[in-house]
């Protein structure tokens, strides 16, 4: 069995250098290139992003005027960061809203609309891990069942880009019988994933869940079963890996499980596609690209700035009260309306956490560069001279910083 | 009014003080073989002989010699011509030749440039002791040119308690030149400044007559390396791999700097044998912190409580660290420098314990202490194999054994059936079982004894049943003193207990010794 490489649309993924397992590339989606290892930010399109809700929409909101440059954040140029971000169908189930506002959301694409000036890549996922309950999209005075019909219907609504199947993700507690159960609902959903959606289009993900190699395997297996091996090797342009949340704290665990997942996708002949972790982000990024992973997800530097925290490096963050802004020079700490906010000088508190997040962001997607430039100098010396310098310096991090360079870099003797 | 005074030393006492750190003849010889090294000696030999005034200690070099200036820094204190910390040379405090006071006489007989002096310096500790400033007296005369070494003799050396010369073994000084003197240097993996030196150690045949003349380098070397599991018991034993030197650098807050010159070893007992040994293998190995190449004091706190120090063998030089009069403690402990050099070792040291290879080794440790057990365990299947032909018939030997006792004799036919349909060891009543269809709480044990003996009680239990009863007497102390609080009778005849504790309650005995 072998991948064979894609015949038509601008989709694809180029692999630029590799060091040991790690490696870096270009991710095409349609016209836009995506550097990899890269992270896409979770943004909530849904609060404070219709016309009715200008003046709603919380920390949610900033977040959106940071993207856009928008004057009310001085006008500052953040697109960069941008490049690609992340949303979810689900993230409608958080507002009781009314069958109005659903259709309103979902009317125009959201590249298309006037509100915002986005124009990255847009990855919709299917929120399985949302839907795991009740399979219901509840409205205040509506539900939307939910199925992979349905979800389609909204990623394509949504404008995505990169599209992932509706999957039903594991837990850590799952026996064997539960776990093979949950990859043949999700087999079902990816049959029909194939047939709604159009490869010309969209850039498909296949979802993948388990924590060590024989967990994918399995799972890959029962892909198999229900689409067929053909269509398991021709149809994806890209895999992701889901139900790590759990692990998110245990970094042994993910560099098993992402690391196991690469050598899955080795002997399954998927070797040339990209690998998205889905839900891990922060200190666990540099780790798992190390052993194989290309794209994240993070709502981390949403969720740290709410906590208060400013992140100083990607492993550390310090409470907002006691940061000396002068010590960071990126761009929201280089501008004096916007440092003020984060000083508490702010109308409103989305402002001032806005502020912080949109810097915390920047924090992240820096770190995630250095990833790269480490990956592409030449040998393994760039990552394993990065480890040093930054993970292995920190007690907590060390013995898995130590594990990545010895499993996937050759060691250090 | 105000006047300036100069704090004053009392020399005397600073001589006195400097000398009594020393105890150890063979400190004296560590402190030599630095001298001769700084001097540029390719060959030193050392000569001790056990003398009924003390030790007498001759050390004769091909060193480039002393002038008036050595000589005065010699004798001196404080006054070392090595002033330069940055240089290799070994010795700059100008405290270490102090060592040789504590004698009757020291004579140093020295060609440098075609010049001979001979500085002789007599009592030098008693007159210290007496308060008095020994002298020494010098005397000049031409040589040849070329002819260049020195030879000191110091006569009547004052050992410390325990540190006599006879106690003195060629196998013990050379374990001690290789563990604790440049004998055992690892300058040769690191600078360019290296030279290589010829140690020669006679000891009188009054202290060792087993052997002549002991030769030494003066490099530090690690047993051959063996990167692959041996065979045998202990597989791991003579497994080595060592770790090529590597500069560290760190850097303290305030922007101080020091390198680290870290060079070593991981080894099983059999490879850390093969080095020379200087006390147990707990006083000896782990990570040693070095200056001048020369170790001085272990730091095993840099590695890890979850990996053992005994496997590690490194050794650490950093200049930066300050010593000891006597080089035996760091002085500097205190220091930023001296904190940012433990945590830099510390970073290292958790590189060397996630190598792959050592996780290996301590694997194939764990895999052959498994497979020791495994014979053992296969020796204990042994015996009891033998004890079941020896014995006629099944006998239990614990509470599980009874359960399936139980279940053997159903199996032969013996009624009434009474089967177990739920056992859990762990708890008081410890199975359910089945007899005439109804259920029936009980607790199965090897001896009906054992069950008081757990001090479980009985009103909850309506069977107990035994291999066998125990020991009878223990049965009718409890009959004679009552169980939990109330009058206990057995009538083993009925295969009963009468309990009563408020009220009545009947307990079965099922022996299941007697259904077979």
């Amino acid at each position: 069995m072998g991948f064979q490489q894609k015949q038509h649309g601008n989709n694809g993924f180029e692999i630029a250098n590799q060091a040991g397992a790690a490696r870096t590339g270009t991710l095409q989606v349609g016209d836009t290139e995506l550097e990899t290892p890269n992270l896409f930010p979770v943004v909530n399109f849904y609060a404070g992003g219709t016309s009715s809700s200008l003046y709603g929409g919380g920390i949610h909101r900033t977040m959106k005027e940071f993207m856009n440059g928008d004057e009310v954040i001085n006008g500052g140029d953040y697109s960069e960061y941008f490049d690609g971000v992340m949303t979810s169908v689900a993230s409608l189930t958080d507002y009781g809203i009314t069958k109005e506002r659903y259709e309103e959301y979902i009317d125009t694409p959201i590249k298309e609309r006037d509100l915002f000036d986005f124009d990255g890549v847009l990855f919709v996922d299917s929120g399985g891990f949302k839907f795991l309950g009740d399979k219901t999209l509840d409205g205040s005075d509506f539900e939307v069942d939910v199925d992979q019909r349905a979800i389609i219907d909204i990623q394509r609504k949504l404008g995505a880009d990169l599209v992932l199947n509706l999957d039903r993700p594991i837990e850590p507690d799952d026996d064997y019988e539960t776990r093979v159960q949950k990859a043949r609902m999700t087999a079902q959903n990816v049959d029909q994933f194939l047939e709604l959606t159009n490869r010309q289009k969209q850039t498909r993900y296949l979802t993948l869940h388990g924590y060590n190699y024989s967990m994918l395997n399995t799972f890959l297996t029962e892909i198999e079963k229900v689409i067929g091996k053909d269509r398991v090797h021709r149809e994806f342009d890209g895999v992701a890996l889901g139900s790590l949340v759990p692990l998110k704290d245990n970094k042994g665990k993910l560099i098993t499980a992402v690391s196991d997942c690469r050598e899955v996708l080795n002997d399954w002949g998927f070797d040339d596609l990209p690998l998205h972790i889905l839900g891990i982000s922060s200190s666990a990024i540099p780790l798992l690209a190390a052993v194989g992973a290309d794209t994240f997800d993070s709502s981390s530097y949403l969720h740290a700035a709410i906590n208060g925290k400013y992140h100083t490096s990607l492993y550390n963050t310090e409470p907002l009260d006691d940061v000396d802004f002068s010590n960071c020079d990126c761009p929201v700490c280089s501008d004096d309306k916007l440092v003020n906010w984060m000083k508490g000088d702010a109308e409103y508190q989305k402002d001032k956490l806005g502020a912080v997040s949109m810097h915390n962001l920047i924090i992240q997607k820096e770190e995630i560069r250095r990833v790269r430039e480490a990956i592409n100098k030449s040998g393994t010396d760039g990552l394993i001279e990065y480890f040093e310098q930054s993970l292995s310096r920190h007690k907590s991090m060390q013995q898995h910083a130590h594990r990545v360079v010895n499993d996937s870099l050759g060691g250090y003797f | 009014m105000s006047t300036t005074k100069t704090p004053q030393v009392n020399e005397v006492n600073e001589f006195l003080e400097i000398a009594s750190d020393f105890e150890d003849p063979l400190e004296v010889i560590r402190e030599s073989l630095s001298n001769s090294y700084d001097a540029g000696a390719t060959e030193v030999e050392i000569t001790i002989r056990d003398r009924p005034i003390g030790s007498e200690i001759v050390i004769e070099d091909n060193g480039e010699g002393m002038d008036y200036a050595d000589l005065e820094s010699f004798f001196d204190l404080g006054n070392s011509t090595k002033r330069d910390p940055s240089s290799d040379a070994i010795g700059y405090k100008g405290h270490g030749t102090k060592i040789f006071y504590k004698s009757e006489e020291v004579l140093v007989n020295t060609s440098k440039e075609g010049t001979n002096l001979r500085a002789q310096m007599e009592q030098p500790w008693e007159k210290l002791n007496n308060r008095v400033m020994p002298e020494y007296e010098v005397r000049e005369r031409s040589v040849k040119e070329g002819n260049s070494g020195t030879h000191i003799r110091i006569t009547g050396f004052k050992s410390g308690r325990g540190f006599s010369p006879s106690s003195l073994t060629y196998n013990k000084i050379e374990h001690y030149l290789k563990w604790k003197t440049l004998a055992g240097s690892t300058a040769h993996y690191f600078t360019d400044d290296y030279h290589e030196m010829d140690v020669y150690i006679t000891l009188g045949d009054e202290i060792d007559d087993t052997q002549g003349t002991l030769k030494l380098n003066n490099k530090l070397e690690f047993p051959d390396e063996q990167i692959e599991p041996g065979e045998g018991n202990f597989p791991e034993s003579r497994m080595c791999k060592h770790y090529p030197p590597r500069e560290l650098t760190v850097e303290t807050d305030d922007g101080d700097t020091a390198t680290i010159e870290i060079v070593g070893m991981i080894g099983g007992k059999d490879a850390r044998n093969e080095l020379p040994t200087y006390g147990k293998h707990s006083a000896q190995f782990g990570i040693w912190l070095a200056k001048d190449y020369i170790k001085v004091e272990r730091v095993n706190e840099v590695i890890s409580h979850d990996n053992e120090f005994l496997h590690f063998f490194f050794v650490a030089n950093c200049q930066d660290i300050e010593l000891s009069a006597n080089r035996e403690k760091i002085r500097n402990k205190s220091s930023a420098i001296y904190q940012a050099i433990k945590e830099e070792l510390s970073h290292y040291l958790s590189k060397i314990a996630s190598d792959p290879w050592f996780k290996d080794y301590l694997n194939q440790r764990r895999k052959a202490k498994l497979s020791r057990r495994a014979k053992s365990q296969q020796s204990s299947v042994e015996d009891r194999e033998k004890q079941i032909h020896d014995r006629e018939r099944f006998v239990p030997s614990n509470d599980a054994e009874v359960v399936l006792g139980l279940e053997r004799s159903n199996r032969n036919g013996v009624l009434p059936e009474i089967v177990v349909e739920d056992y859990d060891p762990d708890v008081e009543v410890n199975a359910l079982v089945r007899q005439d269809g109804s259920l029936y709480a009980s607790s199965i044990h090897h001896k009906l004894t054992d069950h008081f003996g757990a001090d479980k009680p009985l009103e909850a239990v309506d069977k107990i049943i035994c291999w066998s009863y125990g020991d009878p007497d223990e049965l009718s102390e409890l009959e004679r003193h009552g169980y939990h609080g109330g009058d206990i009778a057995f009538d083993l005849n009925a295969g009963r207990i009468e309990y009563q504790n408020g009220r009545k309650h009947n307990i079965h005995i099922v022996s299941v010794e007697q259904r077979f």
